[in-house]
């Protein structure tokens, strides 16, 4: 089975790839639009410069060679959505061209190109009869990232697409909610003919479509049929898959140059920009240079990459272990309650290194560091805790296995934490009881 | 003729010449400087745009096109838009869903085109000047057959902003007059950078450094296929200018014969793709079935508007952009280009200026254009087209008149960016030209 993605994001520009209009979330259909995002005869797009350099902090991201010169082509078809009947996006020498993306596992994922391009308007059912068009996203800017057929299973291409969708969140600084902005067209062929599963949104729903289509298309095999060519649709509400044209082939489009903007020269622009290192990559790093599970490091990162660097410095000044101990334990589940107080986290490494100098005792810097992240007074931080330690500790004399099990495999632990989180009627946050079982389980091994 | 004079009469002299589409309801002048038109594929916010078709009737845009809005703020007023071949698509103005304007020196003629009305209403009225388009030689070709001047500047040169598209990679504004002088004046007027068209940032400031135009190369290829009275007018104007001190040679320039077919699959591979967005929607008419589907919709309201000419170029430039024909049409177009400006460039390391008729013959009658096929008028361009493929300013001057009183013209091509000495070249061909006005009968 092969699966390949291409993955449409939203870049995160203030105005519009080709005119001034908002990118923000419009009061009413129709208003966030212009002579230009509409087509009008006459009108002229205009490069929004920023959309280049997303392009070539995602290219850089994606291991891609950044092209020395780009321009962009016409895509000519016609949809009521699309304003001019023609799509201006990039056909030869995109931003990037040639890289190669890994998985969490280390199995790489090449990546065939990246060009930006932009959004279409949206078209609106209205009964059965009639539609109606709103052009607010018409203009936005987009990346279109296009794999090769690497990934072997629908599980896979989710997990790629999550993985994927965090690093470029964090590289280009997209705003949270940008898995909504994510839209996604997949091509897989169980056998050998390939069909696209056209505009999936959302993680999950890639996950359906492609299982939908294996179960699909491996039904047509067995029975001897063969698999057709086409572009299909997903039906979220039914969790199918329906045909909408048979083999159209991509150059049906007639691209040609786009005269009215010209050649872009991105050999000074691409030296220029220096992106942040990625998730994906930190975590690869940070689990080598420390020693630690891959699995944790990724963890960090994907709570706050600040929370990561955190852990770096901590594991350089004190050794991995109270690093491991103090910041991937109660640091972390404090984490997120801690800056949606707005409290900075300048005052943890102090805590954790007088405990590391011996002044302060394990119970003392826990009850401390949580008092500090969450505002709240020693003592009562101490008494509720002091009361969950106590019921784990309860739990681990009547189940002594946990402590063995647990050095075999950390999952036992979840037979703990789930006792433990039914025992205390959901008292305690789960992330502060996963860590105290933890604490617990190993100050007993 | 004063302003108010023009203002109180061309509306009947319009209606015999038909050089207007949409007119001003104005009879006051006001403080204007002066009175210009401008053709009607230019937006104008307070005159209906159709640009020739029936598709964009009703059409009222948003925004001043940049040239109009220059000519406005330099104290012009707009008193028409011109009529033209539906979307610049046509060598003699009759390709029009509108109306076709008719030749000042004999109404039965031809004004040429694409800007045929500008043409039109430049040699009609007196101190007149109008804005004009070219992608294939649409301003020298009417300019010509009007027996005035025109001229086109070089591609980028003045803001394309507001210019309902034809080729975007060959669409020139520029300007026609019966005036020598206002070549430079109005080009200096309308030209400069604008942020809303990127294509127009590049260029390098106009200047008047006083640069004569001393010599001019006549191609070998530019001397056949004339007719007899405009290979008679153009062989004493090619003496006249030699003793103007101008020194005129013969060259080769071989790929000047691949420049036509180069241009008709590039201006109509683009032509193809701008067109694609009039489907009835959002502006222009909006009259059709709504019961079909959209795609059943877009077809039927096509099929309806456009106009003979149009669809053909629609399906021209779609053909040569398809998978499987693009390599063999666009791709190659496109390198023809690079060889048409490649000659262009080594013949002005020699000389100023390139020099040949305007057009092979003078404005035809309308019972000849429609004895002729689609190919017959495109043929029609092959001395235009080059200079437009090429992007390279040029300029149009009334050169003699043939056995019937027709003008004949005689087209300069100067370097990019070297309009100067096509302005030095009208200014002084004007001296010694004795300019033979239209008589206009209302």
């Amino acid at each position: 089975m092969k699966i390949g993605l291409e993955i449409h994001v939203q870049l995160p520009t203030a105005s519009k790839m080709f005119c001034s209009c908002p990118t923000t979330d419009a009061p009413a259909p129709n208003t966030h639009v212009c002579p230009t995002c509409l087509g009008m005869p006459g009108s002229r797009p205009v490069l929004n410069r920023k959309v280049l350099e997303y392009g070539i902090m995602l290219a850089k991201m994606l291991g891609c060679t950044v092209a020395d010169t780009t321009w962009f082509s016409r895509k000519t078809y016609f949809y009521p959505d699309m304003s001019k009947s023609v799509q201006i996006t990039q056909y030869d020498n995109p931003v990037g061209e040639g890289g190669v993306y890994y998985l969490d596992s280390g199995k790489p994922i090449r990546i065939t190109r990246i060009h930006v391009e932009e959004d279409p308007g949206k078209t609106k059912r209205v009964g059965d009869l009639s539609s109606l068009i709103d052009y607010n996203r018409s203009g936005i800017p987009l990346a279109e990232i296009v794999t090769e057929p690497d990934l072997s299973t629908p599980a896979e291409a989710r997990s790629f697409l999550g993985q994927l969708i965090e690093d470029i969140r964090y590289v280009i600084d997209l705003p949270g909610d940008g898995e909504r902005s994510i839209r996604c067209d997949c091509n897989i062929s169980v056998g050998k003919e390939r069909c696209e599963v056209k505009n999936v949104t959302g993680l999950k729903n890639v996950e359906r479509a492609l299982t939908f289509e294996v179960v699909r298309q491996t039904k047509i095999l067995k029975a001897g049929g063969k698999i057709e060519r086409e572009t299909r649709r997903f039906d979220e509400e039914r969790g199918v898959t329906v045909s909408v044209r048979k083999k159209e082939f991509e150059a049906d489009y007639g691209y040609i140059d786009e005269p009215d903007l010209g050649i872009f020269h991105l050999k000074e622009m691409s030296d220029r920009i220096k992106i942040k290192e990625s998730p994906q990559k930190m975590a690869v790093r940070i689990s080598a240079e420390y020693g630690i599970d891959k699995k944790m490091a990724r963890q960090l990162i994907s709570t706050s990459a600040d929370l990561a660097s955190l852990f770096e410095s901590a594991a350089r000044e004190f050794g991995t272990k109270d690093a491991v101990k103090w910041i991937a334990g109660p640091v972390s589940s404090n984490w997120k309650t801690m800056e949606s107080l707005g409290i900075s986290p300048e005052g943890i490494v102090p805590i954790v290194r007088e405990h590391c100098g011996g002044k302060i005792t394990d119970t003392e810097c826990g009850i401390r560091l949580k008092s500090y992240m969450t505002g709240k007074e020693p003592e009562e931080i101490a008494g509720s805790s002091g009361d969950l330690d106590k019921i784990i500790a309860g739990y681990l004399d009547s189940n002594p296995s946990v402590v063995s099990d647990y050095a075999k495999n950390p999952k036992a632990a979840n037979k703990a934490i789930g006792a433990v989180m039914k025992q205390s009627g959901g008292k305690y946050q789960s992330s502060e009881v996963v860590e105290a079982v933890k604490r617990i389980i190993e100050s007993r091994m | 003729m004063t302003m108010r004079d023009v203002l109180s009469s061309f509306r009947e002299i319009n209606s015999k010449y038909h050089m207007f589409h949409a007119v001003t309801g104005d009879a006051d002048p006001g403080d204007a400087a002066f009175l210009f038109s401008a053709k009607d594929n230019l937006t104008s916010a307070d005159m209906e745009t159709c640009s020739g078709s029936r598709i964009l009737e009703g059409y009222r845009p948003a925004f001043d096109a940049e040239s109009i809005a220059r000519m406005r703020a330099a104290g012009g007023k707009l008193i028409g838009k011109c009529n033209m071949d539906e979307f610049g698509f046509g060598t003699f103005s009759v390709n029009s869903g509108l109306e076709i304007p008719r030749n000042p020196y004999d109404p039965e003629r031809s004004c040429g085109g694409s800007s045929g009305g500008s043409a039109c209403a430049a040699a009609v009225f007196e101190d007149h000047v109008s804005l004009g388009v070219s992608t294939g030689g649409s301003i020298c070709c009417p300019a010509s057959f009007c027996g005035i001047y025109g001229i086109a500047p070089t591609y980028g040169r003045v803001s394309r902003y507001g210019l309902i598209d034809y080729g975007n990679s060959l669409d020139k504004i520029g300007v026609l007059s019966a005036r020598a002088g206002d070549m430079r004046k109005y080009i200096h007027m309308i030209s400069g950078r604008d942020p809303k068209d990127p294509t127009s940032c590049a260029q390098p400031e106009l200047k008047d450094t006083g640069r004569k135009l001393k010599s001019a190369a006549v191609p070998k290829d530019g001397t056949e296929g004339l007719s007899a009275d405009v290979k008679d007018a153009f062989d004493r104007s090619l003496e006249k200018l030699k003793s103007m001190g101008i020194d005129v040679e013969t060259v080769e320039m071989p790929s000047l014969k691949y420049a036509m077919p180069a241009y008709y699959v590039l201006a109509t591979s683009e032509a193809s793709t701008n067109l694609a967005r009039y489907v009835g929607m959002r502006y222009g008419r909006q009259r059709g079935d709504l019961s079909l589907r959209f795609d059943d919709y877009f077809s039927s309201f096509r099929s309806e508007y456009f106009g003979e000419e149009a669809k053909r170029r629609i399906l021209l430039g779609t053909y040569t952009r398809m998978a499987g024909f693009r390599d063999r049409y666009y791709a190659k177009a496109l390198r023809v280009r690079q060889s048409v400006i490649a000659d262009y460039k080594s013949v002005f390391s020699r000389f100023d200026a390139v020099l040949t008729p305007t057009m092979p013959f003078t404005a035809p009658r309308f019972g000849e254009i429609s004895g002729m096929s689609a190919l017959d008028a495109y043929k029609a361009d092959y001395l235009t087209v080059p200079a437009n493929l090429a992007g390279t300013p040029h300029l149009s001057v009334p050169c003699g008149y043939d056995r019937n009183g027709m003008p004949i013209g005689m087209q300069f091509v100067a370097d990019h960016w070297n309009e100067e000495v096509l302005f030095d070249a009208a200014e002084s061909w004007e001296k010694g030209f004795e300019m033979v006005k239209p008589e206009v009968k209302v």
